[in-house]
């Protein structure tokens, strides 16, 4: 438990009375910077929603017609919607992969496994700009790698990153192999968790690999899982860095995910309170979601 | 993968082997195992994935570095080619040399090593205010505190920008430092590693005359080297690989960040793609060879947070 109750706390510690101050010399450089750096930015971002604010001239009060501007702008929800969009390309592809690879690290020698985690955690210590340049390069019409792969097939150059079926795509393919890492290191600390007696049962009915998974494993596993799917669709939906890097948010906002279309609002609109609204809008969907996550973590097994 | 996932014998690769029979049985069991056409199907099933999945997580970064040592051309072109022609070192050398990309590195390099320490520092104390002191005001400043964990960069962002230009911050490297240098998942995460130190030891220090102060630098921060270099590695990481926040406040070429250089560069000099994947092998190795240094700590500390 985290703090003890006063009484049997008092008891242990007779200097216990200096702690105020104490404390608070500890914890004012946090404080501070949390106050000036986030706190106040986000009382600032919910007070500019209600205003026509802009660098340039006075600011006007207008009430919640920004919030009304967003929720009527076809291209905000055009953006979400392709956020849904890019959640679905990536999220359950990061899931399956991420459980068929610690599937395989939990059953191979301890040697291997570590090469796998390693290799498979590699990618996540890589900035987002350099994903995207190496991406970039792979993706390139008449020289790439991918297209002279597609040539071997038989069919012809494909514009990756210019052709709208394609960009979303072919951004989903370093967002996952970015992000693969940490849930497959999440996925097989929740296996090794697993009893083995289970597993051994299991044998000796003669289960095969896929009734295994199926009927021991993914249940087994199902608080984790639910985890990673929750946080996979927060973080996924909030992805911005590769798009702008990669594309800018084209091709004719192909790839503009609703994070891309906030920042470029942000830099793009002399007034910004519609991006602010725009911004406290999906954060209130994705604090809702957050804090149901956080309090699934904590109530089953984060305790203190 | 055709045997269930864990258990001993579908698992012969595993130095782990049933525990009663004598060492001599066990080998002979094993090897009798080994010879199974059952066994090596498995056995080569689980390697060639193995080997799949390692390619396949490598191939880009690998894919860069090659790249890097391409001539102008040879980079895209038709037809394809894997491997350079011939291995050109022009381009590490040339971007190694280029005082410009160096300056870059050492910047970046020692405002995420100023970034570290000042992100150790000030939230293992806040961690341990928490974790260990009675204070007024505990109840409300903590969650206040975890709340702003939960508050999304994109939405502070524009706010966060007006803040800094109110502070004068705009251009200076202080605005790359300062602002994130607080961070309650960092808190959270010393905290919980505090809260598991027993309080015995913390009472002897005391009957032995050690004040408050002595008790957090003589014991807890000499314990707390593992929390450490989770939040150290993570600080250095981040600070190394952001991008939009140095693209917004930083416009001195003097100060540009690293993958906010790399991002220039590639606009700037699109046609020199030999050379940009040099520099973004360079800027991509020494956080991958800091990764592989504490890759236990790391990977350790990814299966605490795998709700434990």
């Amino acid at each position: 438990m985290a703090i003890s109750p006063p009484s049997t706390r008092r008891r242990m510690h007779p200097s216990r009375r200096q702690d105020t101050s104490m404390a608070y010399i500890m914890l004012a450089p946090v404080l501070v910077l949390l106050g000036i750096f986030v706190i106040w930015p986000a009382i600032q971002a919910v007070y500019l929603s209600f205003f026509d604010w802009s660098f340039y001239t006075e600011s006007e009060f207008v009430g919640w017609k920004n919030f009304h501007d967003v929720l009527v702008d076809n291209t905000f929800w055009e953006a979400v919607l392709r956020g849904l969009q890019f959640v679905l390309m990536t999220v359950p592809v990061s899931m399956v992969l991420s459980f068929l690879v610690a599937s395989l690290a939990t059953s191979v020698s301890r040697r291997v496994s570590t090469v796998l985690k390693v290799s498979i955690y590699i990618p996540s210590v890589i900035s987002g700009v350099i994903a995207s340049i190496t991406f970039v390069i792979i993706y390139d019409y008449s020289g790439g790698l991918l297209n002279a792969l597609v040539n071997v097939v038989g069919a012809p150059n494909q514009a990756w990153l210019g052709d709208p079926r394609w960009a979303l795509a072919a951004v989903a393919v370093p967002a996952v192999w970015l992000g693969l890492g940490i849930s497959t290191l999440i996925m097989i600390a929740a296996m090794l968790d697993i009893p083995d007696s289970l597993y051994e049962a299991a044998q000796l009915e003669g289960a095969n690999w896929w009734q295994t998974a199926r009927f021991i494993t993914i249940p087994q596993m199902k608080n984790v899982l639910l985890f990673l799917l929750v946080t996979g669709f927060v973080g996924s939906i909030q992805q911005f860095e590769l798009p702008l890097v990669m594309t800018g948010g084209g091709p004719n906002g192909a790839t503009e995910l609703p994070n891309l279309f906030i920042f470029n609002h942000f830099r793009g609109d002399a007034y910004v309170g519609y991006s602010i609204a725009a911004a406290l809008l999906l954060f209130v969907v994705l604090g809702t979601i957050s804090s149901i996550i956080f309090r699934i973590v904590n109530s089953e097994k984060l305790v203190d | 993968m055709a045997a269930p996932t864990r258990s001993p014998s579908a698992a012969p690769a595993a130095p782990a082997a049933p525990t009663t029979l004598a060492p001599a049985d066990r080998r002979a069991a094993r090897r009798r195992r080994m010879l199974q056409p059952r066994w090596i199907l498995t056995f080569a099933m689980k390697a060639f994935f193995s080997l799949v999945i390692v390619t396949l997580a490598l191939f880009p970064l690998a894919w860069m570095i090659i790249s890097g040592f391409k001539i102008r051309t040879e980079v895209v072109s038709t037809p394809f080619q894997f491997f350079p022609e011939v291995w050109e070192w022009q381009n590490y050398v040339q971007i190694l040399g280029d005082a410009a990309f160096l300056r870059t590195l050492a910047i970046t390099g020692a405002g995420a090593v100023v970034f570290t320490a000042g992100s150790i520092a000030v939230n293992s104390m806040a961690a341990y205010a928490f974790a260990r002191l009675e204070f007024a005001g505990k109840r409300f400043v903590w969650p206040a505190v975890l709340m702003t964990m939960f508050i999304p960069g994109m939405t502070i962002l524009l706010t966060s920008f007006i803040v800094v230009t109110d502070l004068h911050m705009l251009d200076t490297l202080a605005v790359l430092i300062i602002p994130g240098m607080a961070a309650a998942a960092h808190i959270f995460f010393v905290r919980q590693f505090y809260l598991n130190i027993p309080s015995s030891l913390e009472e002897a220090a005391v009957m032995d005359g050690c004040g408050r102060w002595g008790v957090y630098l003589r014991i807890f921060l000499p314990l707390s080297k593992a929390p450490f270099v989770v939040v150290g590695i993570t600080s250095f990481m981040a600070y190394w690989n952001n991008f939009v926040w140095p693209v917004m406040t930083i416009t001195s070429p003097d100060l540009y960040q690293v993958q906010q250089y790399l991002a220039a560069f590639r606009g700037e000099r699109a046609s020199e793609l030999g050379l940009l994947m040099a520099g973004s092998a360079c800027a991509a190795l020494p956080i991958i060879i800091l990764f592989l240094i504490f890759q236990r700590q790391i990977i350790a500390n990814i299966k605490m947070a795998g709700l434990k």
